[in-house]
């Protein structure tokens, strides 16, 4: 746990010091990868809405939660699932809602899984006595013009897995979707390996 | 400065823990894209018909209580957020300097710190390069953040005289723009 916990901190700063990323495009789908972290992250924008998908290493999970106090039944349960930071963002000019619970992703063998909700997480947590309502994306938002939110996307696949991930949402009632194509999910640490 | 003295006073496991969340900030800015983030917005959305805004009350960083009733007659911005939260981290001094601009016209900026404790909070605005001088509140439960349907962090509503809410801002914004000075304005 240590040296990967140590090897990750060293990447971090390197993505931190703006060394460009390698860049591809396609399906409308921009993907990059840091040359020096490795981590990868997926940008599409059309249709009034901006999607960022980013994979988040399992020990930031365990450390940021940890470090707020969070019990490790509560880190573990998020850490070691398959976990895209998300950015979404309204980019039309009207209001933009979206469900997380529309969302599908569809697993390595084809099969199409719905996503855990935050309102999922929250009752889990919540019933365990942890009042931490924070990090997991908000799974019903409406977003008016120029709002935007991120979040944690967590999908019930084990680390370094390649997914799909449907995305839907509406503007005034009229519906779009989107599917993103072969994403990674972060890898396992090392010494997890 | 009544907190001056704690951050000397720091047990060891809480600079553990301090590290820990700079380095958890220093990946969600990065996974942003720290090279190239993009701009904040600038606009908030109006609020219509205007909702009545839930009173509460909640500790400061010295432990004494305010009521969002306190501040009635005042054009009020409330802004929730968290150290963890990288567009809270961007847009809070965007929020200083609003506050420096208007407070003497009667606005106050109240921010609405999520889960977090003042210990951390207080260290954490000591580093920032504009020190708020507004009052930062402890919702350590979110159960006002949940009063206020709060979706996520940062979340910022502004409140005209008679504690009603007519705007509304989800997502980081840049408050010292002439747009959000506009509508300040026409609160005031």
């Amino acid at each position: 746990m240590h040296r990967g916990w140590a090897k990750t901190c060293m990447a971090l700063l390197l993505v931190a010091s703006g060394i460009q990323p390698a860049v591809s495009e396609q399906d409308g789908v921009t993907t990059s990868t840091d040359p020096d972290t490795g981590i990868k992250r997926w940008k599409f924008a059309a249709d009034g809405l901006d999607i960022e998908l980013i994979q988040v290493p399992p020990d930031f999970i365990r450390a940021s939660y940890s470090a707020r106090g969070l019990p490790a039944s509560v880190s573990e349960a998020v850490a070691t699932r398959c976990v895209f930071g998300t950015i979404v963002r309204n980019v039309s000019d009207r209001p933009l809602s979206y469900r997380v619970a529309d969302w599908r992703y569809v697993d390595a063998e084809g099969v199409e899984r719905p996503i855990k909700t935050k309102s999922e997480w929250l009752e889990e947590w919540h019933g365990m006595g942890v009042r931490f309502s924070w990090s997991i994306l908000a799974d019903d938002p409406t977003f008016a013009v120029g709002d935007w939110i991120q979040g944690f996307t967590t999908l019930a696949e084990p680390h370094g897995s390649r997914v799909s991930l449907k995305v839907v949402w509406s503007i005034e009632g009229k519906r779009y979707e989107k599917v993103l194509s072969n994403l990674e999910c972060a890898p396992a640490p090392e010494n997890d390996a | 400065m009544k907190r001056s003295c704690r951050i000397w006073n720091v047990r060891p496991h809480r600079r553990m823990m301090r590290k820990t969340i700079a380095l958890f900030l220093l990946f969600a800015v990065s996974a942003a894209g720290a090279a190239d983030l993009p701009p904040l917005g600038h606009n908030m959305n109006p609020i219509s018909p205007p909702l009545a805004a839930p009173d509460f009350n909640l500790p400061d960083m010295d432990g004494e209580s305010h009521a969002l009733s306190d501040f009635r007659g005042k054009v009020v911005m409330l802004n929730f957020w968290a150290t963890w939260c990288p567009p809270c981290r961007r847009e809070m001094p965007s929020m200083q300097r609003l506050f420096e601009k208007y407070s003497e016209r009667g606005l106050v900026v109240v921010a609405v710190n999520q889960f977090e404790d003042p210990d951390l909070v207080f260290e954490f605005t000591g580093r920032l390069g504009l020190e708020p001088t507004f009052p930062i509140l402890f919702d350590r439960e979110s159960r006002v953040s949940e009063q206020y349907k709060v979706k996520g962090l940062p979340t910022t509503y502004l409140l005209d005289k008679q504690g009603r809410i007519r705007y509304r801002a989800i997502g980081g914004r840049e408050f010292d723009h002439p747009e959000v000075e506009a509508l300040i304005e026409g609160l005031l």
